[in-house]
């Protein structure tokens, strides 16, 4: 049973929230939209979201609730809580801080 | 707002588990609905659309079980169920489960007795406000022996000039005296205590009021007294209107005023004070205290326990006390040249400072042993678990192989074994009252009530419940390890047989360990039983063979000296002319018993040594024929005669070792020494020596001892044991001797009637050396029964184990003794490798209480020789039976089975 790495997983989770943090969504659509933005870079192994969102929920950054989706089926829809908002934001400078520090980088070994 | 959500969220998935596990599954399902859906509308057939989805989506269950896993609840799930399996199992097999129970409630109970008499002796606290803050004192003079009682007026100065430390100090006095009301006169223990002693405590009284500070001052104020509960309950039948009533204390009035809560038993662990007087009316109740009894600094009988102030330290007081003892040996050079002070934490004085080692160390020691007791009982079950996880291995192989993760099979057995251990617990806890109420009712032979176990309290449960789990986790730990341990294919394809072989070395390696333990026991054992033959052969000094004690004070019914004589005369002629009696004579003490009189000396021709203050010497004031009843041989000199009465001059009888150390080659006989804290201090004269006596304990080295005449010194002690030797049985002798007493004083209390052999059987005397041996043997013993059944259990295991091939090996010839040879050669290397361990581990105990033995040395060959000569033979026969039933084993049955 391989568990994602850190950064695999800490990615994920913010890629989530990030997705989410527009309207509430369910995970069917959430995998899709990453799927979609990312313009298919990124895959999602679909499996893997549902234990992510479980883990966000269970840590409070994000609500569940039963709703009827677009094709009338009821489907679990998650969004950010007030908690989770702060989260992504934290979250999202620091990927920024860590991003532009890794191109500082290789910008320098390139000169 | 969060921790709200994950708090609603963990109660949901706790409560609604059915519910949430059912939305995870539609959750899952819309979404592989949704991706065929759009696979299909992209143009896949619905059966491939299907397939494709799945095989993106990952294992389903699997998925479940992970988003099962974020819950965090799910350990509480699991525990439940861990639970409900266990005790299934339990009741699936009653015998096994019952006879673990067993075990362990013997462990267990064991335990719990012991521990409960540690607890009421060394560990409760006093039911006083912040006991922590109690400390009590102690001084030595000198280089002298560390004494604890202290003169009033000494505790009167400390108590004022050690008022930045300590916020009070209180000083107690135990006594005997003859309580009477309504004409029926009894024997009780009092305390005499200074008037801040109840609070000091900080308790309130059950009824009534307590001594006030300013009472107990001056000698006579205050005829009050406050009876303990447990006496007021006994002696008054709880009378509600006792408050206000007159009794008669020493035939002097004294009126009750109040009653001490239940829970106090006074400051002694073990002895029970049964009433309180002010220490001022000790003069009045008791005679032949001197009038300056409260300034006199000779006087010390008081001890005294003092409450610290908050947060102020041992070392900070003790600073303070070495300034007030200078002050104290500057200012009375004459009493108090070289005193110095020590304080201990009230709870590791007990008894008192000097002995309390004794007691901690032997409640170490106890401890250990009854430990050692559970360790051999655990591992007798820890073999059980063994043979039945032996037994469980398809079943757990098979849990494994349907995706059971090795913890949770850790778990599971771990659950079992601790719910087993906890029903032995309670059932051990059950046993440890009743071990422990039969300890308490144990006749201690005192002169006092003595209170061994004084009921249960939580240390107690706290104590039976770790070890229940300690137990617990012990005895499962190995097996579930191993059992989960165990590889699923080779489990699943082989036979259950099949799997004996090397299993067998943490089970032999446990009997190993039992046959160690239990040697270890019995040693310890032995060895106590070996030292309480020597002391019951000591040397004594005395004859304590076919005489009876009875102890008997006249002045407890208001007799003065002449009229206490006079009975004492006629008492003594009567009992004499009794038939059968050799000779009978009074003591003013009975030897081993906590009541010895003595007192500081000043000897002629005998310089104090620079630093030391006057000697303190025990002594007996005794009748003429007192030497003759008791066998001690007069070496020098005379006996006391009738001639040794009041108007004659003072005389006296020293020991040898009080002649050799104060005369040094020296004639003693004539010389002249006198006590200090008489009311008057008569100079007596040396007329005879007597032969050396253990009057006060087995062990140390005798003392200095002196003996005066009854007729000079009836002030001394009014209160003496008669002595009667008689060739009757006693009997006879005590309904004859006791028929004569009542005669000549019918209310007088006559009390502590024993043969003298049994009141040697004291703390001092020989009780603990009895109580250690029959303890440690009841203790080796239980360990015996267990390496036994431990050692019958491996081997009878091993045999069934093998009967497969000690089938092929008959096929093939080998006779039925080599078969016997073979098992019982197995058997040996097991018990002669625990013996060998018992032995190395028996000798480290030994040493650890070779102080607490006494005429055998901790390495006494003959107790190891003897313990396993009879622990190897008795291993033996145990392996004995299942090697005969090897022997029997028919070869065609054996090979076919299976």
């Amino acid at each position: 049973m391989g568990k994602p790495t850190d950064l695999v997983q800490g990615t994920l989770d913010l890629l989530i929230l990030r997705t989410i943090a527009l309207e509430p969504m369910h995970g069917w659509g959430i995998a899709q939209r990453i799927q979609f933005v990312s313009k298919n870079a990124l895959q999602v192994r679909q499996g893997a979201l549902y234990p992510a969102l479980h883990r966000l929920e269970q840590q409070g950054w994000i609500r569940a609730e039963w709703g009827d989706s677009d094709n009338h089926r009821r489907a679990k829809f998650y969004s950010l809580t007030r908690a989770g908002r702060k989260y992504l934001e934290k979250e999202q400078a620091n990927w920024e801080r860590l991003s532009s520090a890794i191109g500082l980088v290789l910008d320098a070994a390139q000169s | 707002m969060r921790w709200l959500d994950r708090i609603s969220l963990r109660l949901r998935s706790l409560l609604h588990r059915r519910s949430a596990d059912a939305e995870l599954d539609s959750e899952l399902d819309f979404h592989l609905q949704r991706e065929i859906a759009a696979r299909v509308s992209a143009g896949m057939p619905p059966a491939e659309a299907r397939q494709a989805a799945l095989r993106e989506f990952g294992g389903v269950e699997e998925l479940k079980e992970e988003c099962r896993d974020t819950r965090q609840t799910n350990y509480i799930h699991d525990f439940a169920q861990d639970v409900r399996y266990a005790l299934r199992m339990i009741r699936k097999s009653p015998a096994f489960s019952s006879v673990i129970i067993l075990t362990l409630a013997l462990g267990i109970g064991a335990n719990t007795a012991i521990f409960s008499m540690v607890d009421s002796l060394l560990l409760r606290p006093l039911p006083a406000r912040d006991p922590n803050q109690l400390v009590v004192l102690a001084f030595r003079q000198g280089q002298g022996p560390l004494l604890t009682q202290f003169s009033a007026a000494d505790l009167r100065d400390i108590r004022a000039q050690a008022s930045g430390a300590f916020s009070d100090m209180l000083g107690h006095m135990l006594a005997f005296d003859g309580v009477s009301l309504y004409g029926k006169a009894d024997r009780a223990v009092s305390e005499y205590v200074t008037g801040n002693f109840f609070s000091l405590l900080g308790m309130r009284p059950y009824a009534g009021r307590f001594f006030l500070p300013s009472e107990g001052k001056i000698l006579g104020a205050d005829p009050i007294t406050v009876l303990s509960y447990g006496y007021w309950k006994s002696r008054f039948a709880s009378d509600p209107e006792i408050i206000g009533k007159r009794i008669l204390v020493n035939a002097h009035p004294c009126t009750v005023v109040g009653i001490a809560p239940r829970e106090f038993r006074g400051l002694y662990p073990a002895p029970v004070a049964q009433l309180y007087f002010p220490f001022g009316m000790l003069g009045t109740f008791e005679a032949g205290w001197p009038k300056d009894l409260m300034t006199n600094r000779i006087l010390q009988n008081l001890y005294i326990l003092g409450r610290l102030r908050p947060g102020v330290s041992l070392a900070t007081a003790q600073a303070e006390l070495n300034v007030v003892a200078r002050r104290l040996s500057e200012e009375y050079p004459e009493t108090n040249k070289g005193m110095t002070l020590s304080l201990y934490a009230e709870r590791f004085a007990r008894p008192d400072p000097s002995t309390a080692g004794i007691l901690i160390r032997s409640a170490a020691l106890f401890l250990g042993l009854v430990g050692l007791v559970l360790l051999l009982a655990c591992a007798n079950i820890a073999n059980l678990l063994l043979v039945r996880a032996t037994g469980r291995a398809r079943e757990m192989a098979v849990r494994a192989a349907l995706g059971a993760a090795r913890n949770r099979l850790v778990r599971q057995l771990l659950t079992e074994s601790i719910l087993l251990a906890l029903f032995g617990g309670i059932a051990g806890l059950f046993l440890g009252m009743l071990a422990s109420d039969g300890v308490g009712s144990i006749d201690l032979h005192a002169p006092i009530p003595v209170q061994l176990v004084s009921g249960f309290d939580w240390r107690i449960f706290v104590y039976t419940f770790a070890a229940a789990l300690f137990t617990g986790v012990f005895i499962g730990l190995i097996p579930a390890l191993r059992a989960s341990r165990t590889s699923i294919s080779a489990t699943l394809h082989e036979s259950g047989r099949a799997i004996a072989g090397g299993k067998n070395r943490v089970r032999t390696g446990l009997v190993i360990l039992q046959v160690a333990g239990s040697l270890t026991l019995l040693v310890i054992a032995g060895l106590f039983t070996r030292s309480l033959g020597a002391v019951q052969h000591t040397s004594l000094g005395f004859d304590p063979h076919n005489v009876v004690d009875f102890t008997m004070d006249p002045s407890e019914i208001g007799y003065n000296e002449t009229q206490g004589l006079a009975f004492y005369k006629s008492l003594l002629d009567r009992v004499r002319a009794l038939p059968g009696i050799q000779s009978a004579s009074l003591n003013s003490s009975i030897p081993m018993s906590n009541y010895l009189n003595n007192d500081y000396l000043k000897i002629s021709d005998y310089p104090v040594p620079p630093g030391q203050g006057l000697p303190l010497v025990g002594y007996a004031v005794v009748s003429p024929q007192f030497f003759e009843t008791m066998h001690i041989p007069i070496l020098r000199g005379r006996s006391f005669t009738e001639a040794d009465a009041k108007g004659a001059s003072y005389v006296a009888v020293v020991s040898q070792v009080f002649a050799a150390r104060y005369w040094p080659n020296q004639n003693p006989i004539g010389k002249r020494f006198a006590k200090v804290s008489g009311i008057t201090n008569p100079v007596y004269e040396v007329v005879g020596v007597a032969k050396d006596c253990h009057f006060n304990d087995l062990t140390s080295t005798i003392d200095p001892y002196f003996y005066l005449p009854l007729g000079q010194n009836y002030a001394l002690s009014s209160l003496e044991v008669l002595q009667v030797r008689s060739t009757a049985p006693p009997d006879l002798v005590i309904c004859e001797a006791q028929d004569v007493a009542r005669s000549l004083a019918p209310n007088l209390p006559v009390f502590d009637i024993h043969t003298m052999m049994e009141s040697l059987d004291t703390l001092q005397g020989f009780l603990l050396f009895r109580l250690a041996a029959g303890l440690a043997a009841a203790l080796g013993l239980l360990g015996l029964t267990l390496a036994i059944v431990g050692v019958y259990g491996v081997i009878s295991y091993s045999v069934s184990q093998r009967t497969h091939e000690i089938g092929i090996r008959m096929a093939l010839g080998a006779q039925r003794a080599e078969v016997l040879q073979m098992i019982l050669r197995q058997g040996f290397v097991i018990v002669a490798a625990g013996l060998a361990l018992g032995c190395l581990s028996a000798f480290a105990a030994a040493r650890l209480i070779s102080n607490m033995l006494i005429g055998v040395s901790a390495a006494d060959p003959a107790t190891y020789s003897a313990v396993t000569l009879i622990l190897a033979l008795v291993a033996l026969a145990a392996c004995y039976v299942p090697a005969r039933r090897a022997m029997r084993v028919d070869p065609m049955v054996a090979l076919r089975y299976e």
